[in-house]
């Protein structure tokens, strides 16, 4: 369609859903600004300017915590995925070895498998090995995820085999040419994995929910989840105000990190998210 | 002579490439450590409990199929998967058919200041889900929101978004949709920009108008952009449990209790056999959904 210039109606279309899917980002974070009692009885202003609502919430709620072990996860899983994955796409893009179509069917089999049949056993699992509220539990399971590795093994075939053979005469070992030839090759597709791979730790909620219940150990999202039903559970009160003004608070802090990556990074986030469509 | 040396290399490495060397299995040896770990041990482990019933202590005893028969003939287990559909029925057609208008208007090549409305657009995307969710609870509340807030300005009376059967479950909706559209909308434009301008061009000579273009041409081009994204998304909201847990609870009367959120609550009251049961039926329908899904909008040529 690449004929007519697009009209008046065509760009207030899409000024309003751009309008309508950043606003609510925008008023989460300037709301949380805002004098408590002020979001209630005219949420739609826009005044003056507090930051008693972060004050309250970080006396109140383990947020530092959460951000701390969302931080340890992030580094240790973060880490698995980015020296193992690579390395996996590699071996299935680059190699041939006996037994190697059947080991990739199983690893594309397991992008099927819905994650929410494995919280269940992996719970079990868990408090067999008593590993219920520690790291390992939150880290170890989808550390090296099949679907990163298919991408990558995507990413590393389209690197042209004279150069590895180029590496591989110029006397570097097996994973020599990994390290030296198909890394700095692959450095922009790395960039997309790794903001790809951050976002989807950092948001993670469903298996942290389930693997931590003791303040010590819980992420962000779930200690921001545990603020919620706070809320939820406990409507009545004068501090009804206080405490959505700690709500707010706590989302804005936390929606923060990953927007400013987001802006400094869009071209390889989007990348990245359109190299999860090839697999259909 | 230089030359042929370095031929002969290069075939030396090519032919060592086909011998069986251990390099190879060391690299992807993590992946199955890992998957046999936390991945085939547990899902073993998880069918045999299927069939106990087993409260997380004690003995678990032997019931053959019976978590199986008292799922099936729960009306509970049946509504949750009832909200389900209903959910995507609220969801995926709109969002295909919203994110399809959008992906075209973006694929304009002439559309000045595409970039800043694509980065608008996936923004919701990048939020933590959980963070989002809170904002919705303050947003709709029905005594204090800023929807009802605005409803009471324009002397529209107020709404239970979260607090009535009837809205519940389309307020959840429109927070799925307004987090994931944008990818949406990225997936399908993808698509378009993957259709040859030529082909076209080839329309419009043939006289062909610009809805019948759009009809014919594009949405039969990018079937296969809307194909996982149907398969993507059906997944995903049969599987919704972080909406309904933070921001309803599943309430009202169990309006928004979803497959996802049923599953959980066998957690959370220790019944673990049955909840076992339950995730394997779950992955027997979700699948049975993607593949009807592939079926249905595979192009029509390579239907045999």
């Amino acid at each position: 369609m690449k004929q007519a210039r697009p009209g008046p109606v065509q760009y207030a279309v899409l000024v309003l859903l751009a309008i309508a899917f950043l606003y609510p980002i925008w008023w989460a974070l300037s709301s949380s600004l805002k004098p408590a009692t002020e979001i209630i009885t005219s949420p739609l202003s826009v005044g003056a300017v507090t930051l008693d609502n972060y004050r309250a919430m970080f006396a109140d709620v383990p947020i530092g915590t959460g951000f701390v072990n969302t931080a340890l996860v992030l580094a240790v899983k973060g880490a698995m995925t980015m020296v193992f994955c690579p390395l996996a796409g590699y071996a299935f893009a680059k190699y041939t070895f006996p037994g190697k179509n059947a080991l990739f069917g199983v690893v594309m089999l397991t992008l099927m498998l819905p994650t929410l049949v494995l919280i269940i056993p992996l719970l079990l699992e868990m408090s067999a090995l008593g590993w219920v509220n520690t790291y390992q539990a939150l880290i170890l399971p989808g550390s090296v995820d099949a679907f990163s590795i298919f991408w990558m093994r995507q990413v590393i075939a389209a690197i042209p085999d004279e150069l590895l053979d180029a590496g591989r005469v110029d006397g570097a070992s097996e994973f020599g040419v990994f390290y030296r030839v198909v890394i700095p090759v692959i450095r922009p597709g790395l960039v997309a994995l790794a903001v790809l791979t951050t976002m989807n730790i950092y948001n993670d909620f469903v298996w942290p929910v389930v693997a931590v219940n003791d303040t010590e150990h819980q992420t962000l999202q779930v200690v921001l989840s545990t603020l919620a039903q706070n809320v939820t559970g406990n409507r009545v009160g004068a501090d009804f105000a206080t405490v959505w003004g700690e709500l707010l608070a706590a989302g804005s802090i936390a929606m923060l990190p990953l927007l400013v990556i987001f802006i400094l990074l869009q071209r390889h986030f989007i990348s990245g998210i359109l190299a999860g469509s090839v697999k259909g | 002579m230089a030359g042929l040396t370095a031929t002969t290399a290069r075939r030396a490495a090519i032919g060592s490439r086909r011998l069986p060397r251990l390099s190879p299995y060391l690299f992807i040896a993590p992946f199955f450590v890992v998957f046999a770990a936390f991945g085939v041990y547990p899902l073993m482990y998880a069918l045999r409990l299927s069939f106990t019933r087993w409260r997380g202590a004690g003995e678990a005893t032997w019931v053959g199929v019976g978590n199986y028969v008292y799922l099936l003939t729960n009306p509970d287990f049946w509504a949750s998967l009832g909200n389900s559909a209903v959910m995507w029925l609220l969801i995926v057609p709109i969002q295909v058919v919203a994110g399809l208008g959008a992906a075209v208007l973006l694929a304009n090549a002439r559309l000045r200041l595409r970039g800043l409305f694509r980065v608008a657009f996936i923004a919701p995307f990048v939020t933590p889900l959980v963070a989002m969710a809170q904002v919705w609870i303050v947003v709709f509340d029905e005594d204090y929101g800023l929807v009802n807030h605005v409803l009471g300005l324009v002397g529209l009376p107020a709404v239970g978004w979260l607090t009535s059967t009837a809205w519940a479950k389309p307020t959840l909706a429109l927070l799925f949709l307004w987090k994931t559209t944008g990818f949406a909308i990225i997936i399908l434009l993808a698509g378009l920009q993957a259709v040859p301008g030529a082909v076209y061009e080839a329309a419009s000579i043939d006289g062909a108008s610009r809805w019948r273009q759009f009809w014919s041409l594009t949405v039969p081009l990018v079937r296969r952009s809307i194909a996982f994204l149907v398969v993507v998304q059906t997944l995903a909201v049969f599987q919704m449990f972080a909406e309904p847990y933070v921001v309803t609870e599943g309430g009202p009367y169990g309006s928004t209790t979803t497959a996802g959120l049923y599953l959980y609550e066998h957690i959370s009251a220790s019944d673990l056999g049955t909840g076992a049961a339950n995730s394997f039926l779950l992955v027997l329908l979700v699948f049975g959904l993607s593949l009807g899904a592939v079926r249905l909008l595979r192009p029509k040529e390579e239907v045999s």
